[in-house]
C-alpha cells in the first residue's frame, strides 16, 4: 500500500512539473499586427518590402515569427495547422507572426484559398521577386531555399531561431517561450 | 529507511523531468549537417539504384567529372526540372560529365523512384539513399539541389540548377555555366546559387 502511495506521489509530482513547464504566462492586453492585411488577404511585396517588414522598430519589443511557405510544398501545408494554433496561442502573449508565401504571382489565388481554408489570422504576404537568390540570402545566409523555413527575430532584428523543413511544434513553442522570456 | 527511499525517488524523478525540460530549451539552429566546402574532395560511396543494383560514385562519374542531383518524385519544383535535368544529362555525358540522381526522401520508396523515372523519361542513373546517409554527407537540404565534382572528385559547385522553376523565366543558367567553365579548364566564377525547393524528407 505504502509502495503504491509513494509511486502515486512521484507520478503526481512529475506530472505537476511537466504541466508547469507547458503552462503559459499571462497575456498582455494589446494585440498589435505586423501589417494591415486582413485575414485571407495576401499583400504582394518585393524584396525591399520584405526587408522593411523584417526590420525591427525600436518601439516594438515583440519578437517576430516568420514562416516561409508555398502552396506547392507538402511540408508547408502539413505544418500550417500547427502554425495557426501557435499564432492563436501566442498573439496575445506578445508574439508577432508574419507568413510569407513564395508562390508565383500567378498562384496567388491558390495561396489565398489555402490561407482561408486554414482559417489563418496572421498577416500573409507574397514575395514577388524574379530571382529568388538575393531574397534567400538577404533573409539568412545559412538558408539555401529549402521549404518550409521558420525564423524567430528578436527585438533587435537578430535571427534567434531558425528551422528548415517541417517544424516540431514543441520545439518552436519552446523557442518562442524563450524569446518572450516566459521560460528560462 | 523506506521514507528516505521514497524521498530519494521523488528527488530523482524531479531531476529527470527538470533535465529533460532544460535540454529542450535553447536550440536555435537547424540540426542539418553542413555541406562540404567548395574544394573538398568527396569520398567515394556506394548506393543501390531503384532495382537494387549497387553503384559506386567513381564508377558512375564521367572522365571529366560528375553532377549529383538530389531529386524527388513528388516535389513539384523537382518535377518542374525533369526535362531540364534529362537534357543536361544528355548534353554533358557526351562531354565527359555524367549526371547521377539521388533520391533521399524517406517517403519515396525505390519502386516509386523507378516508376517515376520511367514516366518522366529520366534516363540517367538514380540512386536510392535509404536513411539519407549520403544527403547528410553532402548537407543536401532540398530538391532539386546540384553538386558538381571535377575529375578528381573535388567539389566545384553546389546549389541551384538555374534561377527559375519556369523555363521561360530563366536568366541565369548557373549549373550549365559552371559545367562549361569546368570543361574549359577555367575557374568556376559562381560556385553556388540558392533557389526555393522542397525539403528532403529525412528519417527522424
Amino acid at each position: 500500500m505504502k509502495k503504491r502511495l509513494s509511486l502515486s506521489i512521484i507520478l503526481a509530482v512529475a506530472l505537476g512539473v511537466i504541466a508547469a513547464q507547458s503552462q503559459t504566462p499571462k497575456a498582455p492586453s494589446s494585440v498589435p499586427t505586423v501589417n494591415s492585411a486582413a485575414a485571407a488577404e495576401i499583400r504582394v511585396i518585393d524584396l525591399d518590402g520584405l526587408k522593411k517588414l523584417l526590420q525591427r522598430d525600436a518601439n516594438e519589443p515583440r519578437p517576430l515569427l516568420v514562416n516561409f511557405w508555398a502552396s506547392w510544398c507538402d511540408g508547408c501545408r502539413e505544418e500550417f495547422p500547427d502554425l495557426v494554433k501557435i499564432d492563436q496561442d501566442y498573439r496575445a502573449r506578445g508574439l508577432n507572426f508574419l507568413s510569407v508565401t513564395v508562390d508565383e504571382l500567378e498562384d496567388k489565388a491558390q495561396a489565398a484559398s489555402f490561407i482561408e481554408e486554414m482559417k489563418a489570422k496572421m498577416p500573409v504576404v507574397l514575395l514577388n521577386v524574379a530571382d529568388k537568390e538575393p531574397a534567400i540570402h538577404a533573409i539568412d545566409m545559412n538558408w539555401d531555399g529549402a521549404l518550409p523555413a521558420t525564423f524567430i527575430y528578436d527585438k533587435n532584428g537578430t535571427v534567434s531561431y531558425r528551422h528548415f523543413g517541417k517544424i516540431s511544434p514543441a520545439e518552436l513553442r519552446t523557442a518562442i517561450d524563450k524569446q518572450l522570456g516566459t521560460k528560462q | 529507511m523506506k521514507k528516505y527511499f521514497t524521498v530519494f525517488l521523488i528527488v530523482a524523478s524531479l531531476l529527470v523531468v527538470a533535465l529533460a525540460a532544460i535540454s529542450s530549451i535553447g536550440r536555435t539552429v537547424s540540426d542539418l549537417p553542413a555541406p562540404p566546402a567548395i574544394g573538398t574532395v568527396i569520398d567515394d560511396f556506394k548506393l543501390p539504384d531503384a532495382d537494387g543494383k549497387e553503384h559506386s560514385l567513381k564508377a558512375l562519374a564521367g572522365a571529366k567529372g560528375a553532377v549529383i542531383l538530389f531529386i524527388a518524385t513528388k516535389c513539384p519544383v523537382s518535377n518542374a526540372y525533369n526535362d531540364r535535368m534529362e537534357k543536361l544529362a544528355e548534353d554533358y555525358q557526351a562531354k565527359g560529365v555524367n549526371v547521377v540522381g539521388i533520391n533521399s526522401n524517406m517517403t519515396e520508396p525505390a519502386a516509386e523512384v523507378k516508376s517515376h523515372a520511367a514516366e518522366k523519361g529520366l534516363k540517367f542513373t538514380i540512386l536510392k539513399d535509404e536513411g539519407n546517409k549520403i544527403a547528410d554527407r553532402f548537407g543536401a537540404t532540398h530538391t532539386p539541389e546540384a553538386y558538381v565534382l571535377d575529375a578528381n572528385m573535388k567539389l566545384v559547385y553546389h546549389g541551384r540548377i538555374d534561377n527559375s522553376q519556369r523555363p521561360e523565366g530563366i536568366t541565369s543558367n548557373d549549373l550549365r555555366d559552371a559545367l562549361n567553365e569546368l570543361l574549359a579548364g577555367k575557374a568556376i566564377s559562381k560556385t553556388g546559387g540558392a533557389a526555393f525547393g522542397c525539403s528532403i524528407k529525412r528519417v527522424s
